[in-house]
């Protein structure tokens, strides 16, 4: 019992003192301390990436997004109050821009080509990028039940929060993750 | 696979991969990704021409005096784009409203006068601001080159929808080209 307490009180202050390595390296790239700030990149490059990947479904296009979320980080790091985990905050930032990413590169064209909203929702990925079972099913979701599924089911944001992230209404967001649920019970029945 | 056990299985699945179900490093794993190509070079180059530009942005208000007296709004970099984008916007909606059946060469020709506008507002905007790079108005002109040599090939295939969206990157690079050399790299993110 006493080697086990003192397991959970080292790993404790291992993370308070990873928690506070942080939020020193934070305050320097705050100052535009670009070392400082490239730390943080390593720290966070794979849970952002990670996010990205399931939101773009495309390997080059999460790639991009990375990295345009890394330099809008850069720009905006001095807008982190501390008030939450900077993990927490980040993983947000990155839903926002990596949202925002994936439409400014459909969006234009789409309309100005006259194509169908839906027919680009059809878009899915290669599943060969997946590296969990779920993850093969959730690129195969067209786009915007991937979005709420993957927001939802993995990230865990409340129905409300992504309806206000997507700009979509909160029954729009709880339908569209029905759909995917459903969607992907059937091709797990498949199997 | 019966369809009640399809949830469970389901269930499962997600647990492995969601942000609720903490269970140290090997969850970490689980939902964490790496890229395959290096990421940081592109990231540091953004960066570092983002500092030298907001210096040459602050070094150019200090020059043409825009200080504490001006107007706020005129201050801001922001503004000329603003109401660049707000024309943009405008004639994009007109354009997109009156040509939803638009195709061939009312398309191009919609498509080019559309990008005219947005490339003069955009140009009126940014003509007392210092450029970048001395060759930008080169760089514009070989773009001017490229969209002719492909309304040229649009002439002959009105409804090809490779050239029209080799001729609609073409408009897109020109107004990047315009925005990066004379803006501060804030406003170009």
């Amino acid at each position: 019992m006493p080697a086990e307490l003192s397991l959970v009180k080292g790993s404790k202050t291992e993370a308070d003192e990873l928690a506070a390595h942080e939020l020193r390296l934070i305050a320097a790239a705050k100052k535009q301390d670009k070392a400082a700030f490239k730390q943080i990149y390593n720290m966070h490059l794979p849970m952002v990436y990670g996010l990205c990947l399931r939101l773009c479904a495309d390997k080059a296009m999460a790639e991009d997004a990375a990295q345009e979320v890394f330099i809008q980080l850069w720009r905006k790091i001095s807008n982190f109050d501390g008030n939450s985990k900077f993990s927490t905050w980040l993983h947000s930032v990155t839903t926002n821009v990596t949202i925002s990413y994936i439409r400014k590169q459909r969006g234009w064209w789409q309309k100005m080509m006259n194509i169908d909203s839906s027919d680009a929702d059809q878009f899915s990925a290669d599943a060969s990028i997946a590296e969990t079972d779920l993850e093969k099913y959730i690129y195969r979701l067209p786009e915007r039940a991937r979005w709420v599924f993957v927001l939802h089911a993995i990230e865990g944001y409340r129905h409300e929060e992504i309806a206000s992230t997507l700009g979509m209404a909160v029954g729009s967001s709880k339908a569209q993750f029905h759909r995917a649920k459903k969607l992907i019970q059937e091709w797990i029945g498949e199997q | 696979m019966s369809s009640d056990q399809n949830p469970k299985k389901l269930n499962d699945m997600i647990k492995e991969l969601s942000i609720d179900n903490v269970q140290g490093n090997q969850h970490k794993h689980a939902r964490n990704r790496m890229p395959e190509r290096d990421l940081w070079t592109g990231i540091e180059q953004a960066i570092v021409q983002a500092v030298v530009q907001e210096d040459k942005a602050q070094q150019h208000k200090e020059s043409i005096g825009l200080t504490r007296s001006t107007p706020n709004f005129i201050r801001k970099p922001s503004f000329a784009i603003a109401a660049s984008l707000f024309i943009v916007v405008c004639t994009t909606w007109i354009a997109f409203e009156s040509g939803k059946s638009m195709q061939g060469e009312s398309l191009v020709a919609a498509l080019s006068e559309q990008h005219q506008m947005q490339k003069q507002s955009l140009l009126v905007s940014f003509k007392d601001s210092p450029a970048s790079t001395t060759n930008w108005q080169q760089q514009l002109d070989e773009l001017d080159q490229a969209a002719l040599a492909i309304k040229k090939a649009l002439q002959e295939d009105p409804n090809n929808t490779a050239l029209l969206k080799m001729l609609k990157h073409v408009y897109e690079q020109q107004m990047q080209l315009i925005e990066r050399v004379h803006q501060p790299a804030w406003n170009q993110i």
